[in-house]
């Protein structure tokens, strides 16, 4: 397959994607799919898995809530991906590549929130005093899809066909104490989206979980299913326990 | 009066267009533009004067932001009020506005713990185990199954069960606290989760090695020794403690957690 047919294949994904991020949500705009189906596209599957892994633990903890927009990790894995695997550079420039991108990801999706879909909001409000309900759907959810082919499928396609070359350089350019010092802060900033997510939690009381997980994690080094297998285990004791013990003793 | 009860077949064009609540996401009145393509099948249907039809479309374009999945909820019951006004009469349209920003607050916290506190890392963090094993392709795929059960499956629930049980099911899950007990469960899944992530996912590393005559002093092995990954934990409470008594933003944390890894390994304290 040729560069261009790749970068079109690659930049139509992500456009998907980001459909699939703004409608569905069958969260094939993750970097655990990202990665394998960029990789598959440019033909190599196993740098696509392991960008892809890398980059989602990286976004793994990156939990924004409510209206708050993320770095973003779908273009930011498919751009790292196909840049990996033109230059052969593996994870580590995928890594000093992805941060970058994904920043650039949200700023694009921030514009599209505070500025265009707020022109296309006032349009379905126009439609709705027309009483076109064609005008709704081509307002609400048509024209502000197609954007996301120019804001994210674009620039995805200019940086796989036209990026290596220059992202190359750009990468020699920089001092290897920088790209190592990316990759320690990327290893790091899953705690600003832990402390979000902690911060959003209501029932505040039940902190002591967060260290039981933690403890149990790090001194018997389970990996990440242990720790859901033991979420699951404190949700069914405290719903058995508490739960239903509190019915039991109301009825009794 | 079977003309008066929404079919299947409607409730699934609902559904459909429920997918499309935060399509033209804005910062001016969030997803109130999908919520009224939400809509449409069931104004369509009930209202034939062009001047109630109008008022019912204007309802929804008021500002309405909750978890986008747990959004099927406040759909499923406004279907059905917005058919009880219709039909018979006897409901107070701005009821159904005060119903949809009463669930609103609880269903965004319930969401965002649920969904991309607990079924996303649970399910991202079994995929990647899955990869790392050299399953290869069933990660992926495992991922993306399971994601659809929990985006498509909690839409459908919120939908049907939504317009079912209509203004009933919010008195429900208000008097039974229905919702402040999924929450809690909730809360003990996210809280068990970050803290069991932690040590896999906030990794610092300090490769300072102190000579003190023949012995050499390695810091990070003293610290793993002592209680392993205790700076990733004490560095996402620090992070806590700027978001939610500094007010900091996190996208000002992230670009400095940025410059302090690369300080850091310039400086050979971080690496």
């Amino acid at each position: 397959m040729s560069l261009f047919m790749q970068a079109v294949l690659v930049a139509l994904f992500v456009t998907v994607a980001f459909i699939d991020s703004h409608t569905t949500q069958i969260h094939i705009f993750r970097p655990i799919v990202v990665g394998p189906v960029v990789g598959l596209i440019m033909g190599d599957v196993s740098t696509g898995f392991s960008v892809g892994v890398t980059v989602e633990l990286m976004f793994l903890a990156v939990i924004f809530v409510g209206t708050a927009v993320p770095p973003n990790p779908t273009i930011s894995t498919a751009i790292a991906t196909g840049i990996a695997i033109l230059a052969g550079g593996g994870t580590d420039l995928a890594v000093a590549t992805a941060l970058p991108v994904s920043f650039i990801g949200q700023i694009a999706e921030t514009l599209q929130n505070s500025i265009i879909n707020v022109w296309f909001m006032h349009r379905v409000e126009k439609a709705v005093e027309k009483l076109d309900t064609r005008g709704i759907v081509l307002n609400n959810f048509v024209f502000p899809m197609a954007v996301n082919a120019i804001l994210y499928g674009v620039p995805t396609f200019l940086a796989i066909y036209f990026g290596a070359s220059y992202v190359q350089g750009i990468i020699d350019a920089i001092p290897d104490q920088i790209i190592t010092g990316l990759s320690v802060g990327g290893n790091m900033i899953g705690a600003v989206g832990f402390a979000l997510l902690l911060g959003s939690i209501k029932a505040k009381k039940f902190w002591p979980f967060c260290l039981l997980g933690f403890f149990v994690a790090s001194y018997l080094s389970i990996n990440m299913v242990g720790v859901a297998v033991l979420a699951v285990v404190c949700v069914a004791m405290y719903y058995y326990f508490v739960i239903e013990g509190e019915k039991e003793s109301s009825q009794a | 009066m079977g003309e008066t009860k929404l079919a299947n077949k409607e409730l699934w064009r609902i559904f459909r267009h429920q997918l499309t609540i935060r399509s033209a996401n804005n910062y001016e009145r969030q997803q109130n533009a999908g919520f009224t393509e939400a809509m449409m099948p069931v104004i369509e249907k009930y209202y034939d004067d062009p001047e109630e039809k109008r008022e019912a479309y204007e309802r929804h374009q008021e500002y309405f932001l909750t978890n986008d999945i747990t959004s099927a909820i406040p759909v499923g019951v406004a279907a059905a009020m917005e058919e009880r006004y219709a039909t018979e009469g006897d409901i107070d349209p701005d009821s159904i506005n005060a119903v949809k920003t009463a669930l609103m607050g609880p269903l965004a916290g319930l969401g965002d713990s649920l969904l991309n506190g607990t079924a996303r890392p649970i399910l991202a963090g079994l995929a990647i185990s899955f990869v790392n094993s050299g399953l290869g392709w069933l990660g992926p795929i495992f991922f993306v199954i399971g994601m659809s059960i929990v985006s498509l499956g909690m839409r459908y629930l919120g939908v049907f069960q939504g317009y079912k049980q209509g203004v009933k099911f919010v008195e429900k899950i208000q008097s039974s606290g229905l919702i402040s007990k999924i929450s809690e469960l909730a809360a003990i899944a996210a809280y068990t989760i970050v803290g069991g992530f932690i040590p896999a996912l906030v990794v610092i590393n300090i490769p300072i090695e102190y000579a003190s005559g023949d012995t050499v002093l390695n810091i990070q092995e003293v610290l793993d020794g002592l209680m392993p990954g205790v700076l990733g934990l004490l560095y996402t409470l620090l992070m806590y403690w700027l978001i939610t008594k500094k007010k900091m933003s996190a996208v000002k944390l992230i670009l400095i957690t940025m410059l302090v890894g690369i300080a850091g390994a310039c400086c050979g304290i971080l690496g």
